[in-house]
């Protein structure tokens, strides 16, 4: 499968000045440094980092915003800042903070005039609304002004109006942003369908572990402008699980388990929470220790929820050794 | 090159039908505001039938004339915000970093940024502008047909000094301020006949505030009919234009390197 | 505190925040200069052709500080009705309605103290403008004391037109249209353009009879040529203007209040 997106060495230093007057100086700060990483077309990416990594600098590079200090990088095999005008032809974006649609018009203005902006063929340009009307479901409300929409209705059509001109990335910034519960899941739902279905490459940025979780395969985190993990998501979790949660339920009352490495989150008279740091402590033992405990009816373990999974790669990034690690391993 | 422009000369008119549906969701706010405009407009066009029933003339120009003055320049005004309403706003949108999203899209940047929003209140100007020449000066055709020439060259150098201005923002980083000021003494000066002024003033409405060219040029050729006036004038608008162009592409290389003050990623 | 106190401390509070901004001098130093400098051009030539000493009671000199201050009561005001209109709009001014205090007299207070800053800075702006361009008028003390004397109430009498149409947002979409045809008769028949002696003498007692001359006209006429029986006809004008107005805000105030008890804002 041929890459949509091939990013090597690059790096983007920003030089600004700092003072006034003559306290004046030149200021250098690496925003991304050295970056390289490839995804394959119709794979979906999250790409993700704290508020500062750079993030939005290398989304900038590779839509062609800016050009970078140096390295090279490859969006469709196009180079971003230099055929940015071809290449926007070809990829969509969705910032959940800034929307593409008019405010007091309703959907169908705003997609009338993307079918004009991108010079879209009619037939195949009604072809393609109706497509996306049915499957986002807009059909009810493609008429009503934005600004009587739900959030959720409006993200819907957000995201439908960067699919008009069948791009082949989509680029999608904190598309959840501010959704309810529900509103949220059938996002994330119709992107991960139409990534399967349609073969759109998905480059998501999202401070939601759940959008992470549901809509892509694999993550990239960067930290201090360097990629600090790249890895499938199941791995992720598998790799960062330094601690599990067990819930033991026993036919009747239990001792208490006292092992190093064991936390007590609960314990009632027939049931038992523990949070096990299987760096200190292997889970048999852990297990062995339980087994004696009581008669033990039930037991489940679970992983960590993914927030704290990214909260703690975020903290280990803080040393650049932590980083070496994760690139050899 | 051709299908390029009648392509943009499409959208353009798509864009101003949207802003036009838009503005038409508060029909109300915005049939008084351009109402207020009108009203705005004509305060000054009174102050010179005032001035000029008191004095005959001012250096040879009589009543009509400085009114020709104010329905060029509201015109001109009207037509360069009521289409290309994103002009005045370059300078705070460069500086916040917005151009970013028009970036995206496979459209000549600058173009399709001006033409992106439109000023409602620009097209009580534009009207202003027509009605009171047809209205007070009272046109025979061939001078009513170069007046709409001469209107259109004025929207040029208006759309061309404010991409200009709004333009430093790229290197002063937010130049709100100055930007306002400069288009502020433009305006101004665009709407007092240019004959007051005389030596290094006058030479600098034809340079740093290029308002001779809608207050000066103009009306000569209008008065005279003379085409090489006109043509003096249309001329002095595209440099304008070209100058604004310029500034601005070379400015963007900034931008996309992103050397800005406030761009941080 | 006694509960009339409150309101010169808000005034004093807003008139030191208005301090603050200082980078406002610089761009009030252009716009004033460019004004008075077309100003003083036109005036010039005029005083030139005519071949006159004074025209309508006014040597160059005084034309141009009569235009000092006239420009600065209009530069100073503060953007009362849109406060007011976007309190209304937000439901902000529900919310004060909770708070000790009466809303219109806190809008006058803070009112009063920005725009008193903002009307000195003009003032010392301008008056550096125009001693370079035409140097000193004679002054005499009593013509600044009433001079001084008359501005507050111009400015309450102003305060009270803006706050009206600022309530105007409670049956009104937009009030910005409304404002601006104010603000627009205020300057020509207020005469911050052109001094009444100069319009057609039908037209002069009737100006001098609406209340736009007493906000703009009065003051600055009174600086020029001091005359303590115009001071006292003056005075005498504003303070029934005040009077009447203020009773039509009162009355303004309690129906729009009614609509909030009722409506829940």
């Amino acid at each position: 499968m041929s890459n949509a997106v091939k990013v090597e060495k690059l790096a983007k230093v920003f030089e600004f000045n700092k003072g006034r007057g003559f306290s004046k100086t030149r200021v250098e700060t690496t925003a991304v440094d050295r970056i390289s990483f490839e995804v394959p077309e119709g794979q979906s990416l999250a790409f993700i980092g704290p508020n500062g990594a750079g993030k939005s600098t290398t989304i900038k590079m590779l839509t062609g915003i800016l050009r970078p200090t140096s390295g090279e990088a490859e969006v469709l095999s196009l180079v971003p800042w230099r055929q940015r005008n071809k290449l926007s032809r070809l990829i969509g974006a969705v910032f959940g903070q800034r929307s593409q649609l008019w405010y007091h018009l309703p959907p169908r203005d705003t997609f009338e005039l993307l079918s004009r902006i991108y010079e879209l063929d009619r037939s195949q340009y009604l072809r393609r609304s109706d497509m996306l009307i049915e499957r986002f479901a807009l059909a009810s409300f493609l008429d009503t002004p934005v600004r009587k929409l739900s959030l959720g209705q409006r993200m819907r059509a957000e995201v439908a109006a960067s699919l008009l001109h069948q791009p082949r990335i989509v680029f999608l910034d904190e598309p959840t942003i501010g959704l309810d519960v529900v509103a949220r899941q059938e996002l994330r739902d119709v992107i991960r369908e139409w990534n399967r279905e349609e073969g759109v490459t998905i480059f998501l940025t999202s401070h939601d572990a759940g959008d992470i979780e549901s809509v892509s395969r694999r993550v990239i985190v960067i930290n201090h402008g360097r990629i600090v993990l790249d890895d499938k998501i199941s791995n992720m979790r598998r790799r960062y699980l330094s601690s599990k949660v067990l819930n033991i339920k026993f036919h009747d009352e239990h001792s208490e388990v006292a092992v190093n490495g064991v936390t007590v989150l609960k314990s009632t008279g027939y049931a038992l929470k523990l949070e096990v740091d299987c760096q200190v402590v292997g889970m048999e033992e852990v297990l062995h220790h339980v087994v004696n405990a009581g008669s033990v009816a039930d037991i489940t373990i679970e992983d960590p929820p993914l927030e704290e999974v990214i909260a703690h790669i975020y903290g280990q990034a803080g040393s650049s050794e932590a980083a070496e690690n994760v690139e050899v391993s | 090159m051709f299908k390029k422009l009648a392509s943009y000369l499409a959208l353009a008119v798509t864009y101003v039908k949207l802003n036009f549906l838009s503005q038409l969701e508060y029909r109300g706010a915005f049939l008084s505001q351009v109402v207020a405009m009108f009203v705005n407009d004509s305060v000054w066009v009174v102050f010179w039938v005032l001035f000029f029933t008191r004095f005959p003339a001012l250096r040879g120009w009589n009543v009509s004339d400085v009114i020709t003055i104010w329905a060029l320049a509201a015109s001109g005004f009207g037509l360069a915000h009521g289409i290309c309403g994103n002009a005045l706003q370059l300078a705070s949108l460069i500086a916040r970093g917005q151009l970013d999203v028009w970036m995206l899209y496979p459209r000549a940047l600058l173009s399709h940024l001006l033409v992106g929003r439109m000023s409602a209140t620009a097209w009580g100007d534009a009207l202003f502008g027509y009605v009171v020449y047809l209205v007070m000066v009272r046109p025979d055709c061939p001078h009513l047909l170069l007046f709409v020439l001469l209107s259109l060259s004025t929207a040029v150098l208006f759309v061309g000094f404010s991409v200009l201005s709004g333009s430093l923002s790229f290197y002063l980083g937010n130049s709100e301020g100055v930007t306002e000021q400069w288009n502020f003494s433009l305006i101004t000066f665009s709407t007092y006949p240019a004959t007051l002024f005389e030596g290094w003033v006058k030479l600098l409405l034809f340079t740093l505030i290029p308002a001779g060219f809608v207050s000066y040029l103009p009306v000569e050729a209008l008065r005279q009919l003379s085409l090489p006036h006109a043509a003096a004038a249309l001329g002095g608008s595209v440099m304008v234009l070209v100058a604004g162009v310029s500034v601005f592409y070379h400015g963007l290389g900034r931008y996309e390197s992103g050397n800005l003050m406030e761009m941080r990623g | 505190m006694s509960s009339w106190q409150k309101y010169p401390w808000i005034a004093l509070v807003a008139a030191r925040s208005n301090l603050a901004y200082w980078g406002d001098v610089a761009s009030r130093f252009i716009f004033l200069g460019v004004v008075l400098y077309i100003f003083l051009r036109l005036w010039q030539v005029t005083y030139a052709q005519m071949g006159a000493a004074e025209l309508g009671g006014f040597t160059l000199a005084q034309m141009l500080w009569y235009l000092v201050i006239t420009e600065s009561i209009t530069l100073s005001g503060p953007r009362v009705a849109q406060a007011v209109d976007e309190d209304v709009r937000t439901g902000v001014l529900s919310v004060q309605l909770v708070r000790p205090m009466s809303y219109p007299l806190f809008r006058l207070s803070t009112t009063m103290g920005e725009r008193l800053v903002r009307f000195v800075m003009n003032l010392l702006v301008g008056s550096v403008v125009a001693l370079v361009f035409v140097g000193p008028i004679k002054l005499e003390g009593a013509g600044c004391l009433i001079f001084l004397l008359s501005v507050p109430a111009a400015f309450i009498l102003d305060f009270l037109t803006n706050f009206s149409i600022g309530l105007g947002a409670f049956w009104l979409e937009d009030t910005s249209g409304l404002l601006l045809i104010y603000s627009r008769l205020t300057m020509i028949l207020g005469g911050m353009l052109l001094p009444l002696e100069l319009f057609p003498d039908w037209l002069q007692p009737v100006l001098k009879a609406l209340p736009f001359s007493s906000v703009i006209y009065g003051p600055a006429h009174l600086l020029v040529h001091p005359d303590w029986s115009a001071w006292a006809d003056l005075a005498i004008r504003q303070l029934s203007f005040i009077l009447v107005l203020s009773l039509f805000v009162a009355f303004l105030y309690r129906t729009a209040l009614k609509r909030v008890f009722s409506n829940g804002g």
